[in-house]
């Protein structure tokens, strides 16, 4: 079997993947999407003032220490162990994955598109598992994560990426986050 | 009023790349009913900037670049998580040789779910919206021989894992 037909048979085993959405339905979304962008510089916008972090630390439940305040983000343990993490601009990944590795979570963190090649999916992935791990928290003014580093498993560790979306027609830029379970590893996860 | 009433030319575009887009981007997060709302976005997104959207050189590498940098907006989905490529719906796979009522061959799906990230993005590219080399770089945003050597290595993994798999060329 030569290249072609391999990936002929590869292409071929998704015939029956269809996308049934209307387009009316799309249609109805993309004005979603319009009133959106017509919003002011909501939730999710990156904040451009230093004074930011202060406020985003109102904002915050009640934690205790360790607490590091940073202008690009932030990382708050909560008397519960769990970890909220507050991403305000993309800057320095390698400081906040410094900064969760110390706080005993195993995790590789890149913005703006970059990701360490030497991460693997997790060998026992488990969409329940990751949700058990890390998520989105309602109720947050700014782009925050909540990590329980307790649901962790020992070979596991996180792949956190953050990428920005730019949105000419008001100015602003907002965040999105992707995240997941990757096998932990020395290259990856940092242990 | 209808879609095509609209913007004809965008009803065509939807109409002729929405299920290439949906292979595209199901091929990276492993998920159908992730893929289709993250194609919707896109092509919702799409839809809201046709006019920049549609003199872009491959519109429908524009949707799927999209739908996978979207992954989770915190504008739109605060109630919503869409974790990064997550294989865990092998977790229940049926029993080898039984494909069920899933619509892809799960053990196909398997081992594009284990290709590292940007292996499986130039596969997903190639293979679906039969793009180039050049154009599949100008895309991801990398070299043009980091594309070759993704897909060569993508290839051959797929190959050590699915020869047993796919049907095989006889000869006579």
């Amino acid at each position: 079997m030569n290249d072609d037909t391999l990936l002929t048979a590869v292409r071929d085993t998704f015939a029956g993947v269809r996308m049934d959405t209307p387009p009316e339905q799309i249609v109805r979304r993309a004005r979603a999407v319009r009133a959106r962008r017509r919003l002011p510089r909501v939730a999710g916008a990156v904040a451009a003032v230093a004074g930011t972090a202060v406020a985003v630390t109102a904002l915050l439940p009640a934690s205790h220490q360790p607490e590091t305040h940073l202008a690009a983000w932030t990382v708050t343990r909560q008397a519960d162990g769990a970890i909220l993490v507050t991403i305000r601009q993309l800057t320095d990944p390698a400081g906040l994955q410094r900064t969760l590795r110390a706080d005993g979570v195993r995790a590789s963190v890149t913005f703006d598109d970059q990701q360490n090649p030497a991460c693997r999916n997790y060998s026992k992935p488990s969409s329940a598992l990751t949700n058990s791990v890390i998520g989105m928290p309602l109720g947050y003014h700014e782009p925050t994560l909540v990590i329980h580093p307790s649901n962790l498993p020992a070979d596991a560790g996180l792949q956190i990426e953050a990428g920005r979306l730019e949105h000419p027609s008001q100015g602003g830029i907002a965040i999105s986050f992707g995240f997941g379970l990757v096998q932990a590893s020395q290259a990856c996860t940092g242990s | 009023m209808s879609v095509t009433n609209q913007r004809p030319d965008f009803a065509e575009f939807y109409r002729r790349s929405r299920n290439d887009c949906l292979r595209a981007v199901l091929v990276n997060v492993g998920d159908q009913d992730t893929a289709q709302d993250l194609v919707a976005e896109a092509f919702a997104r799409a839809w809201a900037s046709w006019r920049t959207v549609s003199r872009h050189p491959a519109p429908a590498a524009w949707v799927v670049r999209t739908a996978l940098n979207a992954g989770v907006s915190r504008w739109r989905r605060r109630r919503r998580e869409v974790p990064l490529p997550d294989p865990g719906i092998l977790g229940g796979l049926p029993a080898a040789g039984r494909v069920g009522d899933d619509p892809v061959d799960p053990r196909v799906m398997a081992a594009l779910l284990r290709l590292p990230v940007r292996q499986r993005q130039v596969v997903a590219l190639r293979l679906f919206l039969d793009l180039d080399t050049g154009r599949t770089a100008e895309v991801l945003g990398i070299a043009p021989g980091t594309v070759t050597a993704h897909l060569a290595r993508a290839i051959a993994a797929l190959r050590r894992d699915l020869m047993p798999v796919l049907p095989q060329e006889t000869s006579s």
